[in-house]
């Protein structure tokens, strides 16, 4: 993308040089040898006039020169030389320590072994909490939680105690201008990132530094800045969720998916072989009550050769069974020159008394995206046009329908892989064109691959049982070795003055068990249920809010029901607060998870402690600190409150971070040395200003780790 | 959908808030007074509608 820049830039040379050997040429008495009219004339005249404005312009800019310069020189007095040509940040999210040491020590990553030989390789502390939207936010702004206002996927509203995306906030239009049952909306929906404070790019872009960034989370809508940025995590799916896949099936109904996913009826049509459904869309926004956009679907089987061919919008799509599409085309008509188009990917599951037909989540179409993916907004289509459709989903790996066993292991696998080349691409077409600034790519297949293959990496976890032999059982190994190749080219292609960065924002480890937080207040008196309810309803939708004192919500964090600021708060603000605060750490400090004679808990943090900033009130009161081999549960992160408080997790989502930090750590390899001994993630931001000649702002918390001189060393492989 | 627009602050109350941004934390002084903001509006403005809200979360893989 900075070919954009200077691509623009030497157009721009290269225009104003044409204008001005133009003018000097038509300014050139030469003698008139045609027949000269009254047209001609006013033609010679408006050329004199073309000739004396350009002039102008050409004089305005000359003395407009030295100003231009002098701004410039201030400008750059602001800031002392740079200490690099370009730093170039390889982020694997969740990438772990533990297992990249080991494969380091057992020569099976040469190139982040010798990475780390160039500069240096150490464990990075990850925020509080340890998860992807956190961390990458503490990475973009240097900042706690406290100022950047990102403390877990999921914050709580006050007013209702439901759960919303604590990153982006997409309003509605309440202007409307009705005709009849038609809607057409007077105004555009707001688009929110709640993520606050201001990223590094940003404060490099205010000082004429170019910088591209690829896919790192919480980037949506995108940040505005001189630079290039595609977004990610939380861009939605085209139905506005975080991801939900489809299935298109002949079996009966009533067997319905815990999450995440959706089934249609695939019905007969008058043969064995032909199918036919319906894909709904998006809402249509511009009719009463919103229904959804739809396009048929029709699907004939060759059985014996184990082929379908699904036809959408008047495409078809050959597919082999279990072999998944390329990226198809769905388009949706909204009224008459109005649509929407996503991308999916399509699979046949099976095809012998009961036909089923997979949809990946319909991905945002990065050609022409219907909402603002990247900025500036044509960079997600340049890569389109560069690369071919890609993934633009936020979580674009759908771990739902391998956990609701819809997709099988390698169907994920493939579809992660391939979305890994896609990333990969983006992130050597914008390095093999950058010459100055900054470029960030983070690849998000390490920790989907953590999380969903975690079960086969060590014995007896409750998600593997039965599974002896399995196929991925080395998935997370070749993962790591992906890494290292990724790494290797990149090594390649650094040149005198380039500073490479391979990073994670967190590590990865076990989840056998899930903890009922919710289950364990109401056991200990701290959570009430109304009357005559069981708790199994969702969202603590059976919660006695009149009785209850605290409550929790998210993926770790607890809330007291706080007077004044939930709307139905009972505990009192004040020494009510601390001593309830208190009693909640007496009793979930070192919790035993008594069945397995293991801690589950190894601490409640209080945030009041951990967090400074404008927003640390947005946090939750308590921070859940689990052991390894813990986590929430799924029906405490869903808000159920009925059931045991521990149990084993079965699902293939198998691996996890939202422990205690501690436990979970990131890595750091530079190809400079690192003056610090224990880095942060917190403190990469202000280094990146330092490396480009400018002091962190007051506001940045992390500390520069290197010294602030010019490196030493080889900055590539020798 | 994006887009700024200008407010006339008195210039005493600007310069005291940029005096204090830093302190509080802020990055800028707009990011301050866009805090401020927020924090009145949302004791005014309605919650979601419930079901839209849960939509908007559905899917994500950490839950169930």
């Amino acid at each position: 993308m900075a070919q954009y820049a200077s691509t623009h830039k030497n157009r721009c040379i290269r225009s104003a040089t044409l204008i001005v050997l133009v003018a000097a040429a038509l300014s050139w008495p030469v003698t008139a040898e045609a027949y000269v009219g009254p047209g001609a004339g006013f033609a010679v005249l408006g050329s004199f006039a073309v000739i004396f404005v350009t002039m102008l312009l050409a004089g305005v800019s000359l003395l407009a020169w030295p100003f231009r310069m002098l701004w410039r020189m201030i400008r750059r007095r602001t800031r002392s030389a740079p200490l690099v040509k370009r730093l170039i940040v390889v982020g694997f999210d969740g990438q772990e320590p533990r297992i990249t040491e080991r494969l380091m020590a057992e020569g099976k990553m040469p190139h982040f072994s010798r990475l780390a030989e160039m500069g240096g390789y150490s464990r990075l502390r990850s925020t509080f909490p340890s998860i992807t939207p956190v961390a990458w936010s503490s990475f973009t702004t240097g900042t706690n939680p406290g100022k950047h206002n990102i403390f877990d996927f999921l914050d709580r509203d006050p007013r209702t105690y439901l759960p919303r995306l604590s990153s982006t906030e997409i309003g509605s239009v309440d202007r409307v201008l009705k005709i009849g049952k038609l809607r057409i909306p007077l105004a555009k929906p707001s688009i929110r990132n709640l993520r606050k404070s201001k990223p590094w790019w940003t404060i490099l872009g205010e000082h004429n530094i170019w910088s591209t960034i690829i896919r790192v989370p919480i980037t949506f809508p995108p940040d505005k800045f001189y630079g290039a940025q595609l977004g990610a995590m939380c861009i939605p799916d085209l139905l506005g969720t975080q991801g939900t896949f489809m299935l298109f099936t002949t079996r009966p109904g009533g067997e319905s998916f815990q999450e995440g996913g959706l089934r249609f009826e695939l019905n007969a049509n008058g043969s064995r072989d032909t199918f036919e459904g319906t894909i709904d869309g998006p809402e249509n926004t511009f009719f009463e009550g919103n229904p959804p956009m739809t396009v048929p679907l029709k699907l004939e089987l060759d059985r014996s050769g184990k082929r379908g061919l699904v036809t959408v919008n008047g495409e078809t799509a050959d597919l082999e069974q279990g072999v998944l599409s390329d990226w198809v085309k769905l388009t949706f008509k909204a009224i008459a020159g109005m649509k929407v188009t996503g991308i999916t990917r399509m699979m046949i599951t099976e095809m012998d008394d009961h036909v089923s037909l997979y949809l990946s989540p319909i991905n945002i179409e990065p050609e022409k995206p219907v909402m603002p993916i990247s900025h500036p907004g044509y960079y997600c289509s340049y890569l389109e046009k560069k690369l071919g459709a890609y993934a633009t989903l936020g979580l674009a790996e759908d771990t739902w329908a391998l956990n609701e066993k819809v997709t099988d292991d390698r169907t994920f696998m493939t579809q992660t892989s391939d979305i890994d080349c896609e990333r990969e691409e983006m992130l050597f077409t914008a390095l093999d064109t950058l010459r100055k600034g900054a470029l960030v790519t983070v690849f998000d297949a390490t920790d989907r691959v953590n999380h969903m293959f975690w079960r086969y990496t060590e014995d007896g976890h409750p998600a593997a049982e039965g599974v002896d032999d399995p196929e991925y059982g080395d998935a997370i190994e070749q993962q790591y070795l992906r890494n290292d190749e990724i790494v290797g080219k990149v090594l390649k292609r650094l040149g005198d003055g380039d500073v490479l960065w391979v990073m994670s924002d967190h590590g990865c480890t076990s989840f056998r068990r899930g903890v009922n937080l919710n289950a364990w207040l109401m056991d200990n008196g701290f959570l009430f249920l109304k009357e005559g309810a069981d708790g199994s309803e969702q969202w603590l939708q059976s919660v006695d809010w009149s009785r209850t004192r605290a409550y929790a919500v998210g993926l770790v964090g607890m809330f007291l029901n706080i007077e004044g600021r939930e709307s139905q708060g009972i505990v009192k603000k004040g020494a009510e607060v601390e001593v309830l605060k208190a009693e909640l750490k007496a009793g979930l400090d070192g919790l035993m998870d008594d069945e397995k004679d293991v801690v589950a808990i190894n601490e409640a943090f209080d945030t009041d402690i951990l967090y400074r900033g404008p927003y640390k009130g947005n946090a939750p009161d308590l921070l859940i600190g689990y052991n390894h081999g813990y986590r929430i549960s799924w029906d405490c992160a869903s808000g159920v409150v009925a059931g045991a408080v521990f149990e084993d997790n079965t699902k293939a989502w198998s691996g996890d971070h939202i422990v205690d930090p501690r436990l979970v750590p990131g890595v750091f390899l530079a190809n400079h040395p690192i003056d610090k001994d224990d880095p942060a993630i917190i403190d990469l931001a202000p280094t990146a200003l330092t490396f480009f000649g400018l002091t962190p702002p007051a506001h940045m918390e992390g500390r520069p780790i290197v010294d602030g001189k010019p490196l030493k060393g080889p900055p590539r492989e020798t | 959908m994006f887009g700024y627009t200008k407010v006339k602050l008195e210039t005493s109350l600007v310069d005291r808030i940029s005096k204090f941004s830093d302190i509080a934390g802020y990055s800028s002084p707009e990011e301050f007074i866009t805090h401020a903001l927020e924090k009145e509006l949302a004791q005014l403005e309605d919650a979601g509608a419930e079901e839209e809200i849960k939509k908007r979360l559905q899917g994500l893989g950490y839950m169930s």
